[in-house]
Formats: structure tokens, C-alpha cells, sequence
């Protein structure tokens, strides 16, 4: 099996992929499962073209011969000759063919929902109306936590814990392979092994409602080195404000009590309803990947909470007038 | 053809002139249509397929204008047409519609439509039940889908996953789903349960097994299939309303709860229905395919094996919808395999279609066009299917518009393009003219084009990572194109439908009618005559052939003459007759219920109880629930009415018994599919109960003790007791002993009543708390679904004791509590299943 | 060839035949398929943790697989008896009971051989994967 399997790989990277690269140049995209950056995903993807090139044979032959049958034949064929068509098309050749993908995509399965190495980098992800909390895990053991976005070192391979403490939401990296639900009072387990650098989207595949759509997270593939940076960056505190109207905003930030929901590891701030913003300024983008990261998004977002993402738990703070809003913008945005 | 020599053969000559008057005269009284107002009190299978195929269609035209509001949001990247709140609505309105208010039901209707003309039947077996189905199902429909103009539509997608439809959504909307939806799929079963009997049991004389049209076939297969499908949602609904009513912790895991559970019931109905939905539509095709393929369909056997096969089948592979839940890789690859393997059937009822079109000399039409639509679409469908069946490529795919792309290639590939075949092939038998094959063709295209441009790009942006259900999307992720390709094609698609739409209502009283067997088709239901008469059948007939207006000579001449069976109507009743299972012989002359309001009532109320309930107004749902029972029970009572004779001449020298108890009856053989769907639900509930022991370290938890032993056991002593009472006085009523059979049943109730009692005294007098936790829950749950049932027993022992007493039930005439021994089969069965496992099982675990 | 002039043998009565007998292998099938789910999902919820839990599962989808394979091929074996009386040839179309008799076998050896590939397919599972992940 392993030798077909390891032929087929052969086959597909030297042959299959660049011909199907070029008939479908348009699908490359952050989020395409057509544009490989992991095992898990290459896998799939070669499955895909394969059944997708068998199945435009089988469709073809078929409404070849319904057209034959319709339109083209002579004459009436005899009917005993007729019933080779039941035997031959409907019974053996569908057998035959089903068979054979039966083993194959058995055969395929145990490797895509094999664990990763003792050892192997953890981490763990809540879904929640909507948004990721991610926390990365050292030892099995909590080490720090953001949210919406995922750093992964490029191939290496990691091992995701997904829970849910609300609906039930579903965890999909396309680029990196396939997805898994996060199910309120279970953990499930997705092993991933990303295999080039760059930056991904990842989105909740589960509907789990008002907002379903802008519940998405950012995926950064790197090299070891640049991780490493990241993860020492991520663990340490929130950086102190320095100019006067993010002193400002850290005031506004205390006096209007978003530390009740969030937490700004180095600050008093540790509520743990809402997303982690130690680092918020660091991040791609803003809201579970609905706004670009910058002062404007968070004045939008504090301020039109619910017509940025329908229903999101956060209230919206009109108490606050125009300069205070840019200076908790300020703030937040110097979190980096 | 060959026959068996003594085959009855029509009359060689037909009755004088005058005679035939006399009886056609007779026939149209007896099968007359109401006038006026009260022609909604028709139960005729003519006019209530008819409402019931129009009500149909419009929820189709409902769910279409849903599809085309998702369709303009989608067009552009976030987009505000519509709010994130309005989008879910429609969405789940949009899949909850044609699902359950439309698919399932148009196949019903069009199954009471055209079943007993194709088996030469005057009716199916219970008009009433038909009707009282159809008024269950428009109240039930208009309520749910009214809800969106309110803006409290359900809201949790078509699936209702919990915990978001449990505990994360307050509003009225997920009740409106399940009790709504619950109420439509209970009269999808009595559809059901009408079509099982119609079709075995209400053949023309002499249509063997072997020789029963395909599409009864299929509905035989279709029908089974509902029994066994619907009852495990119904199961879930009750465990999920119950959630949001009384909060009992079915799904929510900080009490032991688990939202798979949700998962399992939804799907085991849920991956039947996609076939439920689907077979009536190869069922069309291969009615149609023969008659314009001009010859007997090639294999008819291998179409059986395909419809059997598959009916079977599609019902072990209801976790592929689950491929992503964190299963064990066994799980995933026992319904991987499983769901492979269903393309095996899939693949030969196709192939029998093409051979028997290349063995015949095709003739074109409109309606073949759809047919190939159908087939050309359906087998990519087919294609997609057998690829997200293999688990690692659904990893990617699942809930992506990958499947939005492979459901819609299967759903109006493999139904509605087979449906509109349906509506071309079979209109003027209903209507009298046909549709237009200009138009058609015009239709066609548009509706081939318009699909394809519509859904085949959404395969493509699936892969391209699009989840489903979003209400919007962001620029620059390569869904733009794509996304507007698909509402540019929608809308094609919706032109073609709006056009076929035209041409079905347009007015046609200039047209001339069309000539009889217009497509000069081979099967019983052309015999109709245009326009078309009440009775059906003018005589039913003897049938030697599949296709007998092909192969028996002079065989309409002979119908119309009434050269055949029942070719009058003496008591001016409704009659048809009643045939053996396997080979159709005569058994019963079987007068049918002719119109009446009551099932108009009973379906009000009915629909009341759940209606009420859903806006937790438990007094007047309760009175609701109790004035359906009396309609039920009124209604009941003048059933199978004790005949003025035992026997009647049908003709052709043949005497038939005009009552007729046990296995033989029709009423038996409901009884006997109800119950069977009854246990399938109850055996849903019974399945939650080990879900959570498999799920939990220790179930039941130690904290919480059961019901007991005593009270279960007392319970199954005393209903033990009860059945045995109840069959004895089956017996003593045959013996026309009565004062043994007014004790016994008398004792029998009694018992009943004592055993309903002690069952719920277990639980409560252990003070067992649902809310508490799961486990005591799914013991009430347990506890309440037997005492109702001991509740039905018991009125059904009543029953028998007021139809004896009132002279409507006697020695000889005893279907009643023929029919009440078999419940109490089913109930004896149930009763000891809910002792075993609520008091015996906590010893094993 | 008395049989032939034998009347039972050529027109079996419909009280001979059983209706039921089609469902027979796919019911089979059915039951193969709960107890194989069954079996992994308990024995993996309940013992997963432990090596040898696999192995159970695939004996016992052994032993199901047997005992379904062979109960499936009686069944066919009954269906091809039945559908070659008198004649091997098919089809099966005319209005005589012999015709039913042997389209009833004719159908129940047809779904045998479907039931069969598919409780073949649903016992790969065991030939390939390994372990309760």
C-alpha cells in the first residue's frame, strides 16, 4: 500500500499538480484548500484530483452513452444485448472502481488521524461566539494565551486540543489540511504539519450563529527563528504607554472597566470572558479577522460593536466621547 | 406474454346499453365530489392529492424566493441586503422548507395523486387519513413558514444543532422548528402508512409481485423507509423541546448531557430522507423512460434490487455527516465504506434506464429533457457524493460550499428536474391538456443552463475554503467571481422555473383536451379518461402484464364497458377491493369513507395542541390535544361499520366478503406499520439512554439513584396482567361469551390504569429530579413515553368495551379488538424494554 | 423430467413463497454494520485506553463478518434455487406463478450480492485501520 501510496506522490507532485496548477492559477488564496501548506492538506488535495480526474471520466462515458442511446444509435438494439449495459456499467464497473477507492481511502486514513510524537508542540483552542482563544501549551501545561491568531514554526508538526464552552464551532486551517468540531464537553484532537511559510486564514467551518461568518483567526507559518522571537515576544507583559494619550487610554481603559472581560497580562486587567489583549497591537487583524489592525478599527469596533459583528457579547461604550475614544484606540493599539 | 390458464378473463360481452347507464349513473353518485363549501370535505385521493400538490409546489415557490434573497446578499462581499439575523433565518427557512414541507411532501402528494390509478383502484384504503394528513400539513406549513414575517423564524440552521438551539437561543423561533416540523412529520407518516397499504394490499386482481409497476416499487421502499426514518427525529424533537421547555439537561453537558447525541437522532432521519427524496424521483423516471423509450423497462429485477438495495442501505450512513465530530478513525471508516457502497444500486438503476433507451425507439419530448437533465446533473451529484464519502477528502470539505454544490447537484439533479419531468408527463392526465412542449424546451434550457452556472462554481469556491452558513464574506479570498457567477445562474434558474410556472397555471380554456394516453403509455393510470371521472377505474381490472394497456387486447374497451370488476356501485357506496400481498388475489371488497369535515377538525386541533405549545399556553394546548383525541376517536367510531351483508358479487363470477379482521384487513396492517414506527422511536429514546452510558464513566451516576425496582416491576406485572386480559377477551368476544368479555376488558383497564400509575410512581416517589441531571431525565422520559402508550391501551380497551355495548362490534365483526391485541403486542414489548432498562440495567452497569 | 408434469413444482402457491425473504440479506447487512459500530464505539469508549482493546474489536468483526457472509450466501443460495426452476432463463415477466416464484429468488440473490459487498466493505475496516484514534 505504502508503495502505490508513495508512487501516486511521485506521480501527483511531478505531473499532477503543476497541470492542475495551471488550469486553476485562480485557486491560490489564504484559504484554499487547492493551495497546499501542510501535510494534511497536500494529501487531501491529491486525493481530490484524482477522484476529480476519475470522475470527469466516468461522467463523461456515461452521458456519452445516454446520448448514444438518445440520439445517435441506428436502431433499437435487442434487449438481452441491452441488459450487458446493467451488468457491465451498473454492476462491475462501479464495483470494480469503488472497491479500489474503498482500500485507498481506508488505507489513507490512519496517517491523517495518527497523533504526533511525544513531545511535539500543543496547543490549545476554545471556540467561543466568536472568537478563538488560543493558548499555547509548554509541558501540557498553560504557557500563554491570545487570541485569533496562530504562529506555527514551518515543519514541525503540532498537536491542536479544541474545546468548546458554548456551541458547538468547527476548526478549519484549509491551507494546512482538515477541519474538526469543537464540541461543548468534549476535547477533540487535529494534528497538523505545515510545510511552507506564509500567512493563512483560518475559520470556524461549524454553524454557530449570529456571527458564524466573522469568526476567522489568522495562521502565520514561519521559520523556526522568527517563532521563536514571537513566542518570547507573546510571553512577556503588555508594554507600558509611554506618549500621554496612551497613558491616557490605559486610564479610559481601567475607568471604563474592560478589564472585567479582558485580561492585559502585566496590568490589574484579568477578566477572562473576552479575548486576551497583552498583544493585541501585534496582531494581523482585528475582531476574529473581520477589521485591519489600526486606530481607526478600534475606534469602529468599541464604538459599533454589534454592526461590526451581530449579536458579540461586548456592549457598545458611547460614553465615550471622540478624543477619549481615540486615546483608548491609542492604547490598545500600542499593545504591541 | 404467457398466462396462467385460469386466469378470470373480462366478460366476452358487455352489459346492454341501458345497464351500463344505470351503473355509471350509480358509480358518479357514489364518488361524487362535494360542491360548494363543502367540497373541502372531499377525502377522495383525486382531489386531495391535487391540494396537496399544489401546496407542495407553493412551499417550493416559498423556499425558492429564500434561496434568490441568499443568492443577492451573496453576490458581492459583505454585502448588507440582508441582516446577519435575517440571513440565518433564511437559510435555515430555506433548508427546513424543501425539505420537509416540500421534497417529502410532493412525493406523497403525487404518490395519492396517481398510485391507485396506476393500480386501478377507486381510492387508497384511508381517504380519510389522507385528508386528515393533508390539513395537518398545510396548518402545520403555513404556521412555520409564517414566522419569518415576524421575524421569529427559526434560526439554527435545518439541523437544529444544540447546544446553540438549546440553551443559546431564547426566542420562540427553535420551538416554532420542532414542534411545527413534528406535527408535519407526523403526517408524513400517516402518508406513509397510507401508501404501504395501497400498495400491497390494494392491487388489481391478478398484478403479482412481479408485475407492479416500478414506481409502486419505489413507494413501497420510500414509504417503509419514513417509518423507520422520521420516528428517531421525532424522538429528538421530544428530547430537544423538553430541553427548552422544562430545561431537562438532553444536551448540556454541565448535567451530563451531550450535543452528539442530537447528531445520531438528526441524521439517521436525515441521510434516509436525502433518499426518501430521491427515489420517488427515479420512480418517475422509470415510468417515463419505458414510455418514451417505447418498450418495457430492460431489467426490471435489477431495478427492484436497486430500489430495495438502496432503501436499505442509506441507512448506514448517517455518521458520514459526522466525519468531523472527533470520531474513532473505526467509526469514520465503517461509514466511509458503508457509504460507498450505495453508489453500487445507485449506479445500476441508472444503467437500466440507458438500456431500455437503447433498446427502445425513442421518441422525443420535453419530458425527456428533463430526464436527461436529471440524470446528466444527479450523476455528478452521484460523483461528489462518492468523494466526500471517502472521510479524509470531507475533512476539507465538509461544511463548505463544496457540499451547498454536491447537495444541490443531487437535490435538483435527482428531484426537481425528475419532478418537472413528472409535471410534463403526467398533467394531462390530471388536467386534461398537456403543457407545452415549446415552452418546455425553452424551460428546459433555461433551468439546465441557469442550475449548472448557478451551482457547479460552488464546488469550486468550497475548495477555495468558503464555509457554508456564512452570511457574508470577505474581498479578496477569490469568492467574488465565483460567488457572482452563482446568483448571476440562480437567477437563470429561477426564470426558467417562474416560465414552467406560467405555462402549469396559465389559462387553458381554448385549448382542446388532450386524447386519452396522450404519450401512449403502457400502465394502468392511462386508462383515466379526459376529462377525467371520479370512480377511476370504470371496472377494475385483471391484469396479466406490466404494462396491460400495451399487451392485453382490447383492454381499455374493456374497462369502459365494465367488462371487469365492481363495474357498479348497488348500495351506492365507495368500494374498492382489497387483494392478497404477494399475489394479488381478491380477498375483501372494501368500502372506502366518502367526505366529511372531520378530519379538518381533527387536524385543527391536532395542529392547535402543537401550536399552542409552542407559545407555552399548556392549558389551552392541553385542551387543544384533548378535543384532537375526541375527533380521533369520533372519527374512529364510524369506521369499519358492520356491512347490511357478509358478501358481495364484484363480478366476473367472484364473491367477496365485504368485512374482513386480522391480517387480511387493511385497518390491521396500519395498525401494524404504525406501531412499527411507534417502536422505532421509542427505541430512538431507548438508544439515548445507552449513548449515555457509553459516553459517561459511570452511568447511571452514583449520586443519583434510580427509579427502583418495585415500582417498575409492579408496573410490568400489572400490564402483563392487562395484556393477557386483553387477549382473552378477544377470545371471549369470538366466543360471543359477554359477560366474560365485559369483565375481562373491564379488568383489563383496570390494570392498564394501575400499571400507567405505578411506572410514573418509580421515578417520583424516588424523587428523581430531570432537571437535576441526564440520568433522570431519560429515565422520565422513559417512564412518561410507556405511560402514555399505557394510556392509549387503555383507551383502546374502553373503545372495544363501547363498540360491543353500542351493537358496533360482535362475535363475527371484531376488527376493533383485533386491531387492539396488536397494539397491545407492540405496547407488551414496550412495557418490557422500559422495565428492563430503567430497573434492571443500573445492576448490569 | 416428471417435475415438469408435477403442478406444485411448476405453479408454486403464493402461501409457498415469502415476501419477506428480499429483505432478509439486506436486514443482515444492517445488523452487521450496528454491531461492527457498536462494538468499536463501546469497546473505545470504555477500554480505549488499553492496547489490546483493538484486537478485540477486530475479532469481533471477524466473527460478525463470518457469521453475515454466511448467512447472506444461504439466503443467495436460497434465490438462485429458487430462480432457476425449470429454466435458467431470465427475465421473469409473464403473469404465472412460477414467474413470480422465480423473480422473487431472482431479486433475493440480486441483494444478496449486494449485501454481501457491502458487509465486505464495512469489514475492511478492520483489515486497515488499526487502533481506537
Amino acid at each position: 500500500m505504502n508503495r502505490v501510496h508513495s508512487v501516486l506522490r511521485r506521480w501527483s507532485t511531478r505531473w499532477l499538480f503543476p497541470i492542475v496548477a495551471l488550469m486553476l492559477g485562480g485557486c491560490a488564496g489564504p484559504q484554499s484548500a487547492l493551495d497546499p501548506a501542510g501535510q494534511g492538506a497536500e494529501d487531501i488535495a491529491r486525493i481530490f484530483w484524482i477522484m476529480v480526474i476519475g470522475a470527469t471520466i466516468i461522467w463523461i462515458t456515461v452521458i456519452g452513452l445516454a446520448i448514444y442511446a438518445l440520439r445517435l444509435k441506428p436502431g433499437p438494439h435487442h434487449r438481452r444485448r441491452s441488459g450487458v449495459w446493467i451488468i457491465g456499467g451498473g454492476v462491475i464497473a462501479p464495483t470494480v472502481i469503488l472497491t479500489g477507492l474503498v482500500i485507498y481511502s481506508l488505507a489513507f486514513l490512519p496517517q491523517l488521524l495518527a497523533r504526533p510524537p511525544e513531545g511535539s508542540l500543543q496547543i490549545k483552542v476554545e471556540g467561543l461566539q466568536w472568537w478563538w482563544r488560543v493558548t499555547y501549551l509548554e509541558n501540557g501545561e498553560p504557557d500563554f494565551e491570545l487570541a485569533n491568531e496562530i504562529h506555527l514554526p514551518v515543519g514541525e508538526p503540532v498537536e491542536f486540543l479544541l474545546s468548546s464552552p458554548d456551541v458547538i464551532h468547527s476548526f478549519w486551517i484549509p491551507a494546512l489540511g482538515g477541519k474538526v468540531d469543537m464540541i461543548p464537553g468534549r476535547e477533540t484532537r487535529l494534528t497538523l504539519m505545515p510545510t511552507r511559510t506564509g500567512t493563512f486564514r483560518g475559520v470556524c467551518a461549524e454553524y454557530c450563529g449570529a456571527s458564524h461568518a466573522l469568526m476567522n483567526f489568522t495562521v502565520v507559518v514561519e521559520e523556526p527563528e522568527d517563532y521563536q522571537q514571537w513566542l518570547a515576544e507573546q510571553r512577556s507583559p503588555a508594554r507600558q504607554p509611554a506618549e500621554e494619550l496612551t497613558i491616557l487610554g490605559r486610564e479610559l481603559f481601567v475607568s471604563s472597566g474592560c478589564g472585567a472581560c479582558h485580561s492585559v497580562r502585566g496590568t490589574d486587567a484579568n477578566g477572562r470572558i473576552a479575548p486576551d489583549l497583552t498583544h493585541v497591537g501585534s496582531r494581523h487583524k482585528l475582531g476574529a479577522d473581520v477589521l485591519p489592525n489600526d486606530r481607526a478599527s478600534f475606534e469602529r469596533w468599541i464604538r459599533h460593536t454589534d454592526d461590526v459583528k451581530p449579536d458579540v457579547l461586548m456592549p457598545e461604550y458611547h460614553s465615550l466621547d471622540a478624543a477619549e475614544l481615540t486615546a483608548l484606540a491609542a492604547y490598545l493599539e500600542s499593545l504591541d | 406474454m404467457q398466462t396462467t390458464e385460469n386466469d378470470p378473463e373480462p366478460l366476452p360481452e358487455a352489459p346492454p346499453l341501458e345497464v351500463r347507464r344505470t351503473q355509471e349513473e350509480r358509480l358518479l353518485k357514489a364518488w361524487e365530489t362535494p360542491k360548494g363549501w363543502r367540497y373541502w370535505s372531499a377525502v377522495n385521493n383525486s382531489e386531495v392529492g391535487l391540494w396537496y400538490t399544489v401546496a407542495s409546489f407553493c412551499f417550493f415557490l416559498y423556499g425558492g424566493v429564500l434561496a434568490l434573497l441568499m443568492r443577492i446578499q451573496l453576490a458581492v462581499p459583505e454585502n448588507t441586503f440582508l441582516t446577519a439575523n435575517q440571513y440565518n433565518q433564511i437559510f435555515t427557512m430555506h433548508g427546513s422548507v424543501m425539505m420537509f414541507l416540500f421534497a417529502v411532501p410532493i412525493f406523497e402528494a403525487f404518490s395519492i395523486l396517481v398510485l391507485p390509478q396506476m393500480l386501478g383502484a377507486r381510492d387508497l384504503p384511508f381517504p380519510r387519513l389522507s385528508a386528515y394528513g393533508f390539513w395537518s400539513f398545510i396548518i402545520g406549513g403555513v404556521f412555520v413558514c409564517g414566522s419569518i414575517f415576524f421575524d421569529a423564524a427559526p434560526r439554527g440552521g435545518w439541523f437544529m444543532y444544540p447546544p446553540l438551539t438549546s440553551s443559546y437561543q431564547s426566542d420562540v423561533g427553535a420551538d416554532i422548528w420542532l414542534l411545527g416540523l413534528t406535527f408535519i412529520e407526523i403526517a408524513s407518516i400517516a402518508a406513509a402508512i397510507e401508501l404501504i397499504v395501497g400498495v400491497l394490499k390494494c392491487r388489481p386482481p391478478g398484478m403479482r409481485i412481479n408485475l407492479i409497476p416500478l414506481y409502486s416499487w419505489y413507494i413501497l421502499v420510500v414509504a417503509g423507509m419514513i417509518l423507520f426514518a422520521f420516528p428517531p427525529l421525532i424522538a429528538g424533537d421530544i428530547l430537544l423541546e423538553m430541553e427548552r421547555a422544562f430545561h431537562w439537561p438532553f444536551f448540556d453537558p454541565a448535567r451530563g448531557g451531550d450535543p452528539v447525541l442530537w447528531q445520531h437522532l438528526f441524521w439517521i432521519f436525515g441521510h434516509p430522507e436525502v433518499y426518501i427524496i430521491f427515489l420517488p424521483s427515479v420512480a418517475l423516471m422509470a415510468m417515463i423512460v419505458p414510455t418514451f423509450a417505447r418498450t418495457p423497462i430492460v431489467g426490471y429485477s435489477w431495478v427492484v434490487l436497486s430500489a430495495v438495495g438502496t432503501g436499505f442501505l442509506s441507512f448506514g450512513l448517517w455518521v458520514h455527516h459526522m466525519f468531523t465530530t472527533g470520531l474513532p478513525g473505526v467509526s469514520l471508516g465503517i461509514f466511509s465504506a458503508a457509504s460507498q457502497a450505495v453508489a453500487i444500486p445507485t449506479g445500476v438503476q441508472i444503467f437500466c434506464f440507458l438500456a431500455t433507451l437503447v433498446a427502445g425507439r425513442v421518441v422525443k419530448s420535453a419530458c425527456l429533457l428533463f430526464v436527461f437533465a436529471g440524470l446528466a446533473t444527479f450523476i455528478i451529484g452521484g460523483l461528489t457524493g462518492v468523494m466526500v464519502a471517502v472521510a479524509p477528502f470531507d475533512f476539507q470539505a465538509h461544511d463548505t460550499y463544496f457540499i451547498v454544490g454536491h447537495l444541490h447537484y443531487v437535490l435538483i439533479g435527482g428531484t426537481i428536474f425528475p419532478i418537472m419531468a413528472g409535471f410534463y408527463y403526467f398533467f394531462p392526465m390530471v388536467r386534461g391538456k398537456k403543457l407545452s412542449e415549446r415552452i418546455g424546451t425553452i424551460v428546459f434550457w433555461l433551468v439546465f443552463i441557469g442550475f449548472n452556472v448557478g451551482f457547479f462554481p460552488m464546488h469550486i469556491s468550497g475548495m477555495m475554503g468558503m464555509p457554508r452558513r456564512v452570511f457574508t464574506y470577505p474581498a479578496g479570498m477569490g469568492f467574488d467571481t465565483l460567488n457572482m457567477i452563482s446568483t448571476i445562474g440562480a437567477f437563470i434558474l429561477a426564470g426558467g422555473l417562474l416560465l414552467f410556472f406560467f405555462d402549469v397555471v396559465r389559462p387553458r380554456k381554448n385549448e382542446p383536451y388532450s386524447e386519452r394516453n396522450p404519450w401512449n403509455a403502457g400502465t394502468l393510470e392511462w386508462l383515466a379518461e379526459i376529462p377525467d371521472k371520479p370512480w377511476g377505474a370504470r371496472s377494475i381490472p385483471e391484469i396479466d402484464s406490466r404494462y396491460p394497456l400495451w399487451d392485453q387486447p382490447n383492454f381499455v374497451r374493456d374497462v369502459d364497458e365494465g367488462r371487469f370488476y365492481l363495474p357498479d356501485a348497488k348500495e351506492v357506496l365507495r368500494e374498492t377491493i382489497v387483494t392478497s400481498v404477494i399475489d394479488a388475489r381478491p380477498i375483501q371488497c372494501l368500502r372506502v369513507a366518502g367526505p366529511t369535515f372531520i378530519t379538518v377538525w381533527a387536524a385543527i386541533f391536532t395542529g392547535g395542541f402543537f401550536i399552542l405549545a409552542t407559545y407555552h399556553w399548556w392549558t389551552s394546548a392541553v385542551i387543544s390535544g384533548l378535543l384532537a383525541i375526541v375527533m380521533l376517536l369520533r372519527w374512529a367510531w364510524t369506521t369499519a361499520p358492520i356491512p347490511e351483508k357478509d358478501s358481495k358479487d364484484v363480478g366476473l363470477g367472484m364473491t367477496l366478503p365485504i368485512y374482513v379482521s386480522g391480517p387480511n384487513a387493511v385497518g390491521w396492517w396500519a395498525m401494524f406499520i404504525t406501531m412499527t414506527a411507534d417502536l422505532t422511536a421509542f427505541m430512538s429514546l431507548v438508544f439515548g439512554y445507552f449513548f449515555y452510558w457509553t459516553v459517561h464513566k459511570d452511568f447511571p451516576p452514583e449520586q443519583h439513584q434510580g427509579p427502583g425496582v418495585f415500582w417498575p416491576v409492579l408496573s410490568l406485572v400489572l400490564f402483563a396482567a392487562s395484556y393477557g386480559l386483553t387477549l382473552l377477551s378477544h377470545r371471549w368476544n369470538r366466543e360471543d361469551n359477554a359477560k366474560m368479555f365485559y369483565g375481562g376488558i373491564i379488568g383489563a383497564a383496570v390494570l392498564s390504569l394501575g400499571g400507567t400509575a405505578a411506572i410514573i410512581a418509580g421515578p417520583w416517589t424516588t424523587n428523581l429530579d430531570p432537571t437535576s441531571h441526564v440520568y433522570p431525565a431519560i429515565v422520565w422520559v422513559l417512564a412518561g413515553w410507556m405511560a402514555l402508550h399505557g394510556i392509549g391501551g387503555l383507551i383502546m380497551q374502553l373503545y372495544c368495551l363501547a363498540r360491543r355495548a353500542a351493537r358496533r362490534m360482535t362475535a363475527k365483526y371484531d376488527a376493533d379488538i383485533v386491531n387492539v391485541c396488536l397494539y397491545w403486542h407492540f405496547l407488551a414489548l414496550t412495557v418490557f424494554i422500559t422495565v428492563g432498562v430503567i430497573a434492571g440495567f443500573p445492576f448490569l452497569a | 423430467m416428471s417435475r415438469i408434469s408435477d403442478p406444485e413444482y411448476m405453479q408454486p402457491t403464493e402461501e409457498q413463497d415469502r415476501f419477506w425473504i428480499l429483505f432478509a440479506s439486506p436486514t443482515i447487512w444492517a445488523i452487521h454494520l450496528l454491531a461492527c459500530y457498536i462494538t468499536a464505539a463501546i469497546w473505545c469508549a470504555k477500554f480505549g485506553e488499553t492496547e489490546s482493546a483493538f484486537t478485540t474489536v477486530r475479532i469481533a468483526f471477524a466473527v460478525y463478518t463470518v457469521v453475515a457472509l454466511a448467512a447472506i450466501g444461504w439466503l443467495g443460495w436460497i434465490g438462485y434455487q429458487q430462480q432457476r426452476r425449470v429454466t435458467d432463463k431470465t427475465p421473469h415477466d409473464d403473469d404465472t406463478p412460477l414467474d413470480r416464484h422465480r423473480f422473487l429468488g431472482f431479486a433475493t440473490l440480486l441483494l444478496s450480492g449486494l449485501s454481501a459487498i457491502a458487509t465486505i466493505y464495512v469489514a475492511l475496516v478492520a483489515v486497515f485501520i488499526g487502533s481506537c484514534d
